[in-house]
């Protein structure tokens, strides 16, 4: 893209150009001291096993015969990786479509504008803690907004155990995760639509474009960078979801396993479940772990790639 | 498209007012409910409260050394911001502008960090704490807030060096301006829109997080907000009004500063963040 | 140009500076408390992991009393919420630090980290002999090594509103079928019999604990299981799944939303006649309101043979790298003390491990009473903790399916009695 090597080849004493090497060192040392160091120190584990906390033998790679193939790992692992993928699903359609049709909206100058980003982005700076709790209450069956509400609206039969049915739990815990973020992709969009430069939607409005198609043809074309950006965050995001759930559901992924997701599934294995009679496997949790990091990175990697050739070809 | 107006405006209003409801009323219920006392949360879960009543949140701050709390918590996100701002603007600026056959490796190097849970290395975390003395320090969490911290501060960064004008740089190093100086006095200014959108959004995980500090703190005197605040949940469990209150006290900072820095932060990210 | 090079390592110097300053300045306040630990042994200083973030006032009670004649030892009580104190204290365990005395959750959970050599052995305590053998087997492991002091009993049963039963005209039932006519009569009169929820899995085998022995019949059941005559497939143990199932119709509408705080909402606040819960609750429940009237019955068999379930809930071990293991001794020791253990059930509003230690606490004293005389052990925590997953974990989640309608109640048997038989011995 740039070449900005070119100048200061030409200008610079020579022990100013390699002061240029410092600029990453201290993000670098700090990053692979904190993160990077302990992360690969525990993805070793993966490759031991352990006799309760202690490290045993190297055992290669049975640690991850053993989840796929051992009961109940097995059948936890595939509902686990199951429910992440629909986190991915409902988070893109609902979250991101949403976002997109909000950004728009307010890309077309309303009143009071600044007021709604506002308002779509302020459940963002809650904890996580704060707002499993807060709905927690909401979803209360007996007591809750959601049910007292259906009822006052005289539709009593749509009432339910939201949380505690294993046909909503999920779904439900995901559009709470919605209304959690929504704000950033609405603001991500919006960024977005505001980079698209005037002249060429000038252009095809003059070609009579109008509407849902002036909507589907032209803009959606121009904010795939954006879309882009928004479905690998939402993918990274919805592969590692934890704390909501483990808010709200606790590390079980309760009810009867219907909310667990691999992170869960994971920081069940690795530190016992949240009740007192927990048992650790640190070896299968860190081969979990491994794993789910592997299907991140080739994912993104893809992702990314594709994300990269289209800048190049605008 | 004059037909087409008529409804189209009325509709998008119902449905930006309805979605920024459902964006408000959670929090509204929290801070409404913090005015109850438990029996009245019960009987009004919803309703308003009957009076005004400030007595929970004087027996909770009676119980909680908050101030201490707050300032624990003010002093971890302020530094790990700071921090976070000076090394990212470095590294990025560096894989931004320099092509070298390694930048990108690097660049790749910092995004690994957003693609795995970070709790996975806890034991060796713990243990690298304790030899660096850093058990029951806030510098602890100031490091854990930085490093984890990075990779999204990267990506947002980069991207952003990566869309400034060539010229602007150029024009400097003509004027025999060196990398630090158009850093700081060229680049940087211009780029106050991203750096007030990495500020907010590493400055709120900063202060909610609190799965480190629940580790690496056991002294009170060095707890933040969200790890004291949890604690109250199992001392207070029957207490749904000092539990509102609690949560009130622990969301309000935050929700102030939003609003205060709100508008700097929405430019910020509207200005550029993705292209 | 050069001043601005001069300002960047400035920079990088000041940051090396800030961030070794720190670095060293929390060490060397490290090591100067050892050498003055070193210098003079008198000032030593104790802390205490533990999840009952709810007792920490509590405890300073017991702190200061120990100071009494122990002043030279300086304690502190430092708790983490119930559901994170596992991964805090098995983080600090692995790195060789955590905390000198250790809140040892009970049986097979606490022993693992025992297993895992983390835990002294107290074998030759003074005052351990105070405890029952019951009582000391919660922190036992197989070789007869005895790793904690025990604290307190927990004890599951029905805990029923008083002004309810009287205004509808009910007594405390002598057998099963009085149980089930009770929960009738008052589901007739629009009253919701017990406060129960199904969302939290670890309520279904804490009512299984108190529900079971109703059906069969006090210890035959459990003690055949231990010597391996039935086991889980057995018609009995079936029929406690089914009578579970049974029970659903007498919970609160939605009670597969429901969590602890729901249901304890639903029997304080007087929506719910009953509630099937741990002594535990006694405090939490009076503290939720205060103008409470209620009583608790043991479990009442087909028969009429009535139980209360119990288990050692917790016991203070010693961290095996504590550096003042002297001083956690002198601790352990003050907790076998009959002033403690005066202490412990007049300010915890718990029953105390040691026997023989009355309460003024009337509710209190009638269950430490029940548990003397008609006790049976809650078997899902004290033997059936093991396998991995836990065959507790297993009937608790099974069942969830069960009320869910998910799993048939043959498959809640068959599922754990599958898991039971991969490590309980007796089973093999």
């Amino acid at each position: 893209m740039t070449n900005a090597t070119a100048p200061s080849k030409k200008k610079k004493r020579s022990w100013s150009k390699w002061t240029i090497h410092l600029f990453p060192i201290p993000a670098l040392i700090i990053y692979g001291m904190f993160v990077l160091y302990p992360i690969i120190a525990a993805l070793s584990y993966s490759f031991f096993e352990f006799n309760g906390m202690n490290r045993g033998n190297f055992v290669g790679l049975q640690n991850f015969v053993t989840l796929f193939t051992k009961e109940p790992y097995g059948s936890m692992f595939w509902n686990a990786f199951k429910h992440n993928g629909v986190y991915f699903i409902i988070q893109m359609v609902v979250m991101n479509g949403l976002a997109f049709f909000l950004a728009f909206i307010i890309y077309k100058r309303i009143r009071g504008s600044e007021f709604f980003k506002a308002a779509f982005f302020l459940p963002r700076v809650l904890s996580v803690i704060v707002v499993g709790f807060l709905w927690k209450l909401i979803l209360n069956p007996n007591y809750g907004t959601v049910n007292v509400l259906l009822e006052k609206l005289g539709l009593e039969s749509l009432q339910r155990a939201w949380l505690g049915d294993p046909d909503t739990a999920l779904i439900v815990i995901i559009l709470v995760n919605c209304w959690f973020g929504i704000g950033f992709g609405v603001l991500i969009f919006l960024a977005g639509f505001q980079g698209i430069s005037s002249e060429l939607i000038e252009a095809a409005r003059l070609d009579g474009a109008k509407g849902f198609k002036m909507l589907s043809r032209i803009y959606l074309p121009l904010m795939i960078p954006s879309i882009m950006i928004m479905g690998v965050l939402t993918f990274i995001q919805s592969f590692e979801a934890f704390e909501l759930i483990y808010a709200m559901q606790g590390s079980m992924g309760e009810p009867y396993y219907s909310t667990d997701t691999l992170a869960v599934f994971f920081y069940r294995l690795a530190f016992g479940s949240s009740t007192a009679s927990g048992s650790t496997s640190i070896g299968l949790g860190s081969a979990l772990a491994t794993c789910l990091f592997c299907f991140i990175l080739i994912c993104t990697s893809v992702f990314l790639r594709m994300m990269n050739k289209k800048d190049v070809e605008m | 498209m004059k037909q087409g107006t008529i409804w189209t405006k009325p509709f998008y209003y119902i449905v930006v007012f309805v979605v920024a409801t459902i964006s408000l009323y959670p929090i509204l219920l929290m801070i409404l409910s913090s005015f109850k006392t438990s029996a009245e949360i019960f009987k009004n879960p919803l309703g308003l409260p009957t009076s005004i009543s400030l007595d929970t949140y004087r027996t909770l701050l009676s119980k909680v050394p908050f101030t201490t709390y707050f300032m624990n918590s003010v002093i971890v996100s302020v530094v790990s911001v700071a921090l976070i701002i000076i090394v990212c603007s470095l590294a990025a600026f560096y894989i931004a502008r320099f092509k070298f056959s390694w930048t990108n490796a690097i660049f790749f190097i910092f995004l690994l960090g957003m693609m795995i849970p970070i709790k996975l290395g806890i034991v060796p975390l713990f243990i690298l704490m304790r030899d660096l003395g850093l058990i029951n320090s806030l510098w602890s969490l100031i490091f854990m807030n930085v490093a984890t911290g990075i990779p999204l501060t990267m990506l947002i960064l980069t991207g952003f060096f990566r869309t400034m004008p060539v010229e602007l740089e150029e024009a400097a190093r003509m004027d025999g301006a060196g990398n630090i100086r158009i850093l700081w006095h060229v680049l940087l200014p211009i780029m106050r829109p991203a750096l007030g959108t990495v500020i907010i959004i590493n400055f709120i995980s900063a202060w909610n997080d609190f799965f480190f500090p629940l580790i690496f703190i056991t002294e009170k005197a060095k707890m933040t907000i969200p790890i004291g605040m949890m604690s109250l949940f199992g001392e207070h469990s029957a207490d749904w009004g000092s539990l509102f209150a609690g949560l009130t006290l622990a969301s309000l900072p935050m929700i102030l500063l939003f609003f205060i820095a709100s508008k700097q932060f929405m430019e910020g990210l509207t200005a550029g963040a993705v292209k | 140009m050069k001043v601005l090079n001069r300002w960047f390592f400035l920079f990088v110097l000041l940051l090396t500076i800030v961030l070794a300053g720190c670095g060293s300045k929390d060490k060397s306040d490290d090591t100067s408390k050892g050498d003055k630990e070193s210098e003079s042994s008198k000032e030593v200083s104790l802390t205490i992991g533990s999840w009952r973030t709810e007792d920490v006032a509590k405890y300073e009670k017991v702190i200061a009393l120990f100071n009494k004649e122990h002043p030279d030892i300086k304690v502190t009580f430092s708790p983490t919420k119930n559901t994170e104190y596992n991964t805090v204290l098995n983080t600090a365990l692995q790195a060789g630090e955590g905390p000198d005395i250790i809140h040892l959750r009970p049986y097979a959970a606490g022993l693992k980290l025992a297993e895992s050599g983390f835990i002294e052995k107290i074998n030759d305590l003074n005052g351990l002999n105070v405890f029952s053998e019951e009582a000391l087997q919660a922190s036992r492991d197989a070789e007869g090594n005895q790793y904690g002091v025990p604290i307190n009993l927990s004890s599951t049963q029905f805990f029923y509103n008083k002004k309810i039963f009287k205004e509808q005209g009910l007594d405390v039932p002598n057998t099963w079928d009085e149980f089930i006519q009770l929960n009738d009569k008052l589901l007739a009169k629009g009253i919701t019999p017990i406060a129960m929820g199904t969302k939290e899995s670890w309520l279904l085998s804490l009512l299984h604990g108190i529900v079971g022995p109703g059906v069969y019949e006090r210890n035959d059941f459990y003690k055949s299981v231990l010597a391996g005559e039935k086991d889980f497939t057995d018609a009995k143990f079936k029929e406690s799944i089914q009578v579970m199932k049974d029970l659903k119709k007498y919970f609160p509408k939605n009670s597969e939303g429901l969590g602890m705080d729901d249901i304890r909402t639903e029997f304080a606040l007087e929506k719910a006649a009953m509630f099937p819960l741990g002594s535990w609750e006694i405090p939490v429940v009076s503290e939720m309101n205060p103008d409470l009237d209620f009583g608790f019955f043991p479990m009442p068999s087909k028969a009429g043979n009535k139980t209360v379930t119990t288990w050692v809930d917790g016991s203070f071990a010693m961290n095996a790298n504590s550096k003042n293991k002297e001083a956690a001794k002198v601790f352990l020791e003050f907790l076998t003390t009959k002033e403690f253990g005066e202490l412990f059930v007049k300010e915890f509003s718990m029953i105390s491990a040691m026997p023989g230690i009355s309460s003024d606490h009337a509710l209190l004293s009638d269950l430490s009473k029940a548990v003397e005389s008609n006790a049976t052990p809650y078997m899902w925590v004290t033997n059936f903790t093991g396998g991995d997953p836990t065959t507790k974990t297993v009937l608790e989640t099974e069942l969830q399916g069960m009320y869910l309608g998910d799993v048939k109640v043959d498959d809640v048997a068959k599922k754990v009695q599958e898991n039971a038989k991969t490590w309980f011995k007796p089973f093999q």
